[in-house]
Order: C-alpha cells, then structure tokens, then sequence
C-alpha cells in the first residue's frame, strides 16, 4: 500500500521546490567544493532544526569544533562504529521520557546519523545493521567519497575498482590501484529489511529531496546512500563537484534509486549513458588508467560491469 | 639554528614546502627537523609547517613560537586572528609574503623586514594550478642560504615520493628554482629565545554547562569568515542572471543567499570552490583573483 | 523488607528503585541475571523503562551516554571483556559529563578465557572519569547503586559511575539483603532533572565536540579530575545522609579491627570478607592486626587512607590483579599516596592473589601478614609483589598440563 502511494505522490518536483531555508551555516572546515557538505545541507532543508545530527569519525566529525558548530539543529559525535547505536539511545530516551511525561511532546527531535563510507561500510555497519533489524526510527545519511578521507584517501570497502587511494596507490606490481569491487551498501540495507533505501547525489538535488520528502512518510530506518564528490581524494578542482556527480550518474556508475519495503525502482534513467571513460577521466584517481598509457582493458572491464548492471536492471524493471 | 614557519592553505603544499626546505638542509649536512601541523587540514583552511636548520642537535619540539624566518603563502591569512602568522615573530624577523602588492603594503602592519613575490601568478604560469610548495620552498632555500643544487634535489626526493610524474618534477625543479632566484639569502639574526615567561595559575571547577565542551550557540560557524580562504572569487553579473537558482542550490555552504529572488554571496564565507561558475548555464558568474 | 537474593539481583533490585528510564544491555556471564531479571519486571509491567540489547557493550554504552545526555536515568550492566570491548566509550561518557550508573561484574580476561572473578577488567577503567564504588557484599551493591545515582547527578559532579562487584562470589551468591521501600528511597534520590546537556527541540546544542585547541582539551579534561574531587566532598554528604535514612555505614574507607592493629591487610571487593575471617583468626593467635577494604576507589579517598593507616609497622596489600612488568594496580596507587605522609606504614608490601577467582586460604593471608612482620623486624629485603601461589595449586597446574600434553597418558 504504501509503497504503491510513495510511487505516485512525487512532491518535490522542481528546483523551486526546493525551501530556501538554510540550517547549515557557512564556515566549517570542510574542503573547498566538498560534496558531503551539500548533501547535509540538502537534507537538512527538509528535516529542519528539530533534529539531532548523530556522527560517526570522519571528515564530518570536524562540522563542530570547538567552539563553533555549522548546525542550526543538535548534534551528538559519538565514536567511529556507532552512530547507530547513539541514534538509539537518543530515540529510546525520548519515546519514554515522553511516555512518563517528564518532556512535552512536542520537543521530540528527527535523528540523524551522518557519516562516511568507512564507518557506514566497515567498522560501523554492526551497530547499523541492528538498528535495521530493530527497525530504529532514524535517517542515515552515508556521504560516500569511497575512502577514508579524513584521514587522507586510505582504501574503505566502497572504493571503486581501479581508484587509486593512499593504501591502493598504483604500482607495476598493482596498475590498477584498487583491485577489489565495492561493497554495495544499498543491497546490505534493502536485504537488513530497511523500509526505504535510496541511492542520491548532490548533483540530483530534485530527485535527492523528493526522496527525502516522500520517506517522512515511512518510520522506521531510512538510508540515503549519497556519492559525494571530494576535490582533494578524487583529484578533481573544487568547482568539478557537481559535474563529477552528473557524469557519474548520467554514464550509469551510479545509479539514483530507491528500494520501499524491499520494491526497488530507478529514479532517474540515463536516456543514453556517456561512455564511463568521460566520469573516469576527469578525476586524478583514475589517472592511472590513462597515463603514461591508456588501460584499456580495465576500463573495459569498468564499462562492461556498468552495462551489465542496466541490462540487468532495465530488463528487470520491464 | 634558524628557524622557519610556514602558513599555508591546505592544498597549496606547505608540508611539502618544509619537507623540501628540510632535505635540501639534510643534504646540505646541517641537523633538521620538519613538522606539519595535522588534523583539521582541509583544502583552502589554513595549516603550519615548520622547519630547524642547525649546525648543532636541535633541543625543539612542536611549534616554532619565534621563528627567524615567516612565510607566508597567501595574504589574506594576515586576517585571520586564529591563526594570526605573525605571532611570535621580532623585529629582527624576516618575513616572506605571496601577494600582488608590493612590500610598502604591508612594511608599516607587519614592523619587521618583508619581502613580497607573487608566487601565484608564477604558479599559474608554470604548473598551471595555484600550487605553492616548490616555489615557496625555494624561496626559503635562498633566504637561509642553501645552494641550488641542494634544492633541486630535495625538489626531486620529495616529489618522487608523494607520486609526482617525471613532467610534474620537471615543472616543479623549474618553479623551485624561479623562487629561489626571486630573492636574496638574508643574514639571520641569532636571538635568544623567545618563548614567553609564563605564570602557572589555579584551574579551578565550573559547572557542567561551561566545563563540557557543548556547543549552545548553534550554527555559529559564520563567525570564522571562510571568505578569507579564496584565492579567486566570484561575482555575479546580475544583468545576465535568469534567478534558475542553481548557484544557490548547489553551493555546498550555504555560502549563497537567496534575496528578494537574486542569488547573493556571502564573501565573508564563500571559500571560492567556483561551482556556482561552474554550474551557471548562463556564464553569468565571472571570476577575478582574490586582491585584483 | 528482608529478602534472600544473588548480588546480581541485589544489582537489579538497585536499579529498579532507583526508577531508570533506560537500560540498554548486553548479555556476558557472570552478569546476565541482571538484565535478565529488570528484563522480567519490565515485562511484568512493576517497572517502567526502556529495555534494549543492543549489538554489543560498545554500542550498548553508547546508547546508555546518547540517553543520557537526552535526560532519561540510565542503567546498564557489563562484565569483563565486555567492559574492555566498550572502552573508548567510557572515556566518551565521562567526557560527555552524563550520570549513567553501570555495574560492573569482576571477571578475569583472556587469554585464556575464564569466567571467575579478578579485578584486572575493572581496573583497567581506572583513568576513565568513571567513580568507581568496589562492593564487599549483595547489600553494598544494592546501596551503592543509589548512591551512586545520587552522587553522580550532582551538579558539582556530573561524571558517570562504575559499581563493582566479584562474579560468582557475589554475582550467584545468595544473601540477605535488606531492600528499602521505594517511597524512602524517592525521598534520598529524588527524580533526575537534567540541568546540563539534553536534546530538546527547543533549545538545540551541539555535544561531543572535538576541541583541536590544546589549551581548551586540557581544561576541559582537568574538570572532570576537578568534578571528582567535588566527588570526595559530596562522597561524604551522601553516606551521612544514607546512613541516616537507611541506617548504613558505606564509608570510602572501611576498617575492620583496626583500633590497636600494627599491620593491617588492605583489600577490596568480596575476597575482602575472606580477609576479615583470617584477622579473627590472626588475632586469636596474638597478631594485632586488622583490615582495610577499599570502597571507593576513584575518586581516590587518600585522606581517609592516610587516617586509618597512621602509624603501622606494615600494610599488606592484596591485589586480585596483576600488571605484568609492574604487580598490583592497588600497591601502587596507594603506596604513591601515601609516599609523602610522614605517618605513613613502615612497610608496604604486595601480594598478587584470587586471579581468575582462585581461592586465598587462611594461612596465605596469615603469610602476607607474617611476610610483612619479617621485613619490618629484621629489616630484609622486600620483594614485590609475591604471589599466593600454594603447593596444593601448583601440583593441580601440573596434572593438568600434563593431561593437556599427554604426559600422563600412562596412567589414564
């Protein structure tokens, strides 16, 4: 039922849409075009100031720093592998604390766990994957930059075949950098029985808030699994954020959908997909795989798992 | 011993300006000891290096709080209180400054001797990104007076390390080199220490509410003023802006508002990542360097 | 109202007069029947609160610190490698400045693997910003659970609590335990009303922030040692008034025969009890000693410690641990007490003993006691620490190993 009124009510329609109330504030220290950043910022604007922000180490862990925070809303760090469980905890104190009247209801707070791939991916998915199964009422924003970036660009479980990152660093011995394929988050959510899923980008930002606007519906845990550009891991110029994102998705690499209790769709389909190589090249970390001489093969081998993936997915959805 | 400090953006190389400074001093046979400041190093926020060249072993740790020798890559780093580059530094100090203006601009503020190159326009020029470290590093070899092939090959050493192409090493030894013929080896002044005296005095207790590091005045970060990370900026041309509103969208800070339905940058934050220009399907957003 | 009941249940009974909101948890032996039993009278409906497993002790208290910080009074309970798996989190809590009461049940650590009680896991949290209140027996640990509560709210504290207690010697052991009424209790321990760190939607804060600026992480830092010296002072207000409602001595410092002792064993937790018996029997044989048992252990009572050790010829420290390269965390921290008191004992010696639950015997408390006379009268060398290792336990190690290689296969 609800997922079928999710399909149809689409509620975030255009740019305008999109309320220009702001509940980040300018100023962290966050690199110069970060993607992560914006897809706080996009989130925000539709969950507001009556949320907890609940991190997990990473690049987000310095939005606060002493004395200043870039959060209009509350924020909680806790440790790197369990932000999930402090979501908890937060969650099961108010509902009680509610419950016996020792709060009015009506300072009840949405929670938000933000983190990065390395703790959504490794060390933190324990404590996620039993807030699914518990079903803990929460949102989950995973800012992916597919590498421990804060600590600067080490291999995670979500870095792409063939990245180059300062653990996976192209030699004779390895030219391809990283050698193994991603973990793929989504399936790991969809299959812990998470109601809504969503893949997003920063460069989506309609279809990313529509997303967002349409799950408030749904209780219970809610992930938005974002690819956010990062200039200094990828080795792109700040200004490439956006670009980045676009040719990721329109070249199929990244594919924007969302799984309601378990019905996965695509929202967003790329008319023609833009060959792989045209989202490879622009970024420092692929370089490898062009200079001092072209890899074909690999990225052959890039283009072909990408079109498998469509032909599998369009054939499935027909 | 001489010691140098450098202050930098993340991003333009100030680590490797120190390590190159480091080697080159290494290879020249003195005692050494280079350090960056780590942790919240993020490309465009301010970092420190520093680097001890000795002809005895060196009795130092951690932060140069005299330093002989300032450098500094980016003036608008002048502004920023937090980091305040000029702390500790006496008149006999020496102070390098990368900026289009000339040193009269800065002789009467700063009080002590500076010398002033425009680095980034040559950064541009050779390596065609604003990167300072080799030219900022070969400014500091001559300024403390180690010779050029010393350089070139702390140059080398320290490029093959972080992964820099054959071509990359090339353009670098070149800008390295440039810096080190923009300026004049200095006599340094040998000064006593001048770490302050201090007074140890009582911590005493306060209330939960101060004493934990809560943060109850929220989305305060504004007051830190990014604006002064830039070094190009944007404006808009709002003859030819449609108000699409994809600039204000996109500007992953918040660093654009959205008025009387015109997009309007907050300078005194916008760090000048340039994906509203980017982004702008009009070309309506022009850029200018920082200080032109 | 008198009961017969195992000291994890004196634990629960703690908790549930103490009317906590919240209790996330996570099963370990000896400790499961803690939450095993709040579990049942959450279910029962005779108490009112949110029970959680949560996926391991490290979550768990991090759940038990987010909670915390909304405002809810939080229970929790762990044990041994449970308590080391959770650890960067209780730095966290008491960074945090939230009063989360959790029990700890002593229980040595692998490698190897074991399940009877040492203090090693315990004391490991020592410079964590946790109190740490060390019970003797299954009505100590019922008491100081409310007055940790009480303690630990207080504003000139706010610094989470640990309460100890040894497994299966008091986890599984019953006893009589004197369990107040709940309305007596609500008059010592009123409902907890957060003044300081909980998130509202009314008045939004940031919490847990990093602090990069080294003056302000050692300010900050230096408060929570500040908050406990604040401990010590409201320690005392605490005991005297719980001891004036309740009727109960729970002193820092508790002594035993001391009035005219010479030497003394000083000792915490249950094994302490164990001690008490074999003084009666020293004393009997005309040795003028007594005992010392460690209640509170951070904050560090040292006045109190230098009071009852005034003047003796020698202090025998038992430790239930063991530093490897170093001997007993509790010789060391109270011999570095008391190093500049001029009253000070003569003679501080160490004995390492009861690891892994092993029994410590009459005559080895009688030999600690004897050890020390000798090395204050004839002025010998001291040796630290030494252990109670008898030759009943090395002809029992022995069997064994040679079952485990087959060197007795013979006889099999």
């Amino acid at each position: 039922m609800e997922a079928r009124k999710m399909k149809l009510e689409k509620k975030i329609k255009t740019i305008f849409d999109i309320p220009i109330q702001e509940y980040v504030a300018p100023g962290g220290i966050f690199c110069q075009g970060c993607g992560a950043i914006l897809a706080a910022r996009l989130i925000l604007k539709l969950l507001g100031e009556r949320t907890v922000v609940v991190n997990a180490a990473g690049c987000f862990t310095l939005a606060v720093v002493y004395p200043y925070t870039v959060f209009k809303a509350s924020w909680l760090y806790t440790a790197m592998a369990c932000a999930p469980a402090g979501a908890q905890g937060i969650r099961d104190a108010l509902d009680i604390l509610i419950e016996k009247r020792k709060i009015d209801k009506n300072e009840d707070l949405n929670i938000l766990v933000v983190t990065g791939d390395g703790a959504a991916s490794s060390i933190g998915l324990q404590s996620t994957i039993t807030a699914i199964h518990r079903n803990l009422d929460f949102w989950y924003l995973a800012y992916d930059n597919q590498a421990f970036m804060n600590t600067g660009a080490q291999k995670t479980e979500t870095t792409p075949f063939g990245a180059a990152t300062s653990t996976t660093k192209p030699t004779s011995l390895s030219p391809l950098g990283t050698e193994q394929e991603p973990l793929d988050l989504f399936s790991v959510w969809v299959s812990a029985g998470a109601p809504y899923v969503a893949t997003v980008s920063p460069s989506y930002p309609v279809d990313f808030l529509d997303k967002v606007e349409r799950a408030k519906e749904i209780k219970g845990p809610k992930l938005f699994h974002c690819l956010s550009g990062c200039p200094p891991g990828w080795n792109y110029e700040p200004a490439l954020t956006i670009k980045v994102g676009r040719l990721a998705v329109e070249s199929g690499v990244w594919a924007l959908k969302e799984a309601v209790n378990g019905t996965i769709k695509h929202t967003y389909i790329p008319k023609k997909r833009i060959p792989v190589e045209e989202y490879l090249k622009i970024q420092g970390r692929f370089e490898h795989l062009f200079k001092p001489v072209k890899n074909k093969e690999a990225i052959e081998e890039i283009q072909r798992k990408v079109d498998k993936y469509w032909e599998y997915e369009l054939h499935d959805a027909k | 011993m001489i010691k140098v400090r450098f202050h930098g953006r993340g991003g333009q190389g100030m680590k490797t300006s120190s390590r190159i400074l480091g080697t080159a001093a290494f290879l020249s046979g003195f005692f050494v000891q280079d350090f960056p400041i780590y942790g919240a190093e993020r490309r465009g926020a301010p970092v420190v290096a520093f680097t001890i060249i000795s002809k005895e072993p060196i009795l130092e740790r951690g932060y140069i709080f005299d330093p002989n020798i300032l450098l500094i890559s980016d003036e608008t780093l002048l502004l920023d209180k937090q980091t305040d580059p000029t702390k500790g530094m006496s008149k006999e100090s020496i102070v390098f400054i990368n900026s289009n203006k000339n040193e009269d601009y800065f002789k009467e503020k700063i009080g002590a001797k500076v010398i002033v190159e425009d680095l980034t326009k040559i950064a541009l020029e050779v390596l065609g990104r604003p990167i300072l470290s080799t030219l900022i590093a070969g400014v500091a070899a001559k300024l403390v007076g180690i010779e050029q092939k010393y350089l070139e090959e702390a140059v080398k050493e320290e490029l093959e390390q972080i992964g820099a192409n054959e071509e990359m090493i090339r353009k670098n030894i070149l800008a390295a080199t440039i810096g080190y013929n923009k300026v004049q080896e200095v006599k340094i002044e040998q000064t006593e220490s001048l770490e302050p005296e201090v007074k140890v005095v009582e911590v005493e207790y306060n209330d939960p509410e101060i004493s934990t590091p809560v943060i109850s005045f929220v989305a305060n970060s504004y007051l830190k003023k990014t604006g002064t990370w830039r070094v190009f900026k944007p404006i808009i041309k709002y003859q030819k802006c449609k108000s699409c509103r994809l600039c204000y969208v996109y500007c992953p800070e918040s660093a654009i508002k959205w008025e009387n339905n015109f997009p309007v940058i907050d300078y005194e934050n916008c760090k000048g990542c340039l994906i509203c220009v980017q982004e702008c399907p009009l070309k309506a957003i022009e850029i200018v360097r920082e200080g032109e | 109202m008198k009961k017969l009941m195992t000291g994890n249940e004196a634990a629960a009974w703690g908790a549930r007069l103490a009317e906590v909101d919240y209790i996330p948890n996570f099963p370990i032996t000896p400790q499961t029947e803690i939450i095993e039993t709040l579990s049942k009278w959450i279910r029962e409906g005779e108490m009112k609160a949110v029970f959680r497993t949560m996926d391991s002790e490290h979550s768990m208290l991090t759940a038990a610190g987010s909670a915390s910080a909304t405002g809810a009074r939080v229970f929790t309970a762990t044990s041994s490698q449970g308590l080391l798996y959770a650890f960067e989190m209780l730095y966290n809590l008491s960074g945090w400045r939230v009063p989360v009461v959790m029990v700890n049940v002593s229980r040595g650590l692998s490698a190897p693997i074991t399940l009877e009680p040492d203090h090693n896991d315990i004391l490991s949290a020592r410079d964590s910003g946790f109190l740490q209140i060390h019970c003797e027996t299954a009505q100590e640990i019922l008491d100081s659970i409310l007055v940790a509560y009480k303690i630990s709210e207080d504003k000139r504290v706010m610094l989470p609590t640990i309460v100890n207690f040894d497994g299966f010697y008091l986890s599984f052991t019953r006893e009589i335990v004197d369990v107040p009424k709940l309305e007596d209790v609500r008059k010592f321990l009123p409902e907890y009303k957060p003044t300081h760190t909980f998130f509202k939607a009314s008045k939004p804060l940031a919490q847990g922030t990093p602090v990069l600026n080294s003056s302000l992480y050692s300010y900050f830092r230096y408060q929570v040692h500040r908050a406990m010296e604040n401990a010590l002072d409201v320690y005392k207000e605490v005991k005297e008034e719980f001891n004036k409602k309740f009727g109960r001595p729970i002193d820092e410092v508790e002594t035993y025969m001391m009035d005219d002792a010479e030497y003394a064993l000083l000792m915490t937790n249950s094994f302490s009890t164990k001690g008490k018996k074999a003084v009666i029997k020293m004393r009997e044989k005309k040795i003028n000693v007594g005992l010392i048992k460690l209640r509170l252990f951070r904050p560090f009572p040292t006045k109190e410690l230098m009071k009852q050790t005034r003047g003796l010829k020698g202090l025998a420290i038992i430790d239930q641990n063991i530093s490897p390269g170093k001997g007993g965390v509790i010789y060391s921290e109270v011999s570095s007490e008391l190093y500049n008191y001029e009253e000070k004992p003569k003679v501080i010696t160490s004995f390492i003993g009861g690891l892994g639950g092993k029994n410590i015997s009459e005559t080895e408390f009688e030999f600690a006691i004897n050890y020390t006379r000798k090395v204050y009268e004839e002025r010998t060398t001291l040796r630290v620490p030494i252990l109670l290792f008898t030759e009943e336990d090395k002809k029992t190690s022995k069997t064994l190993i040679d079952i485990a290689h087959g060197g007795e296969k013979n006889e099999a």
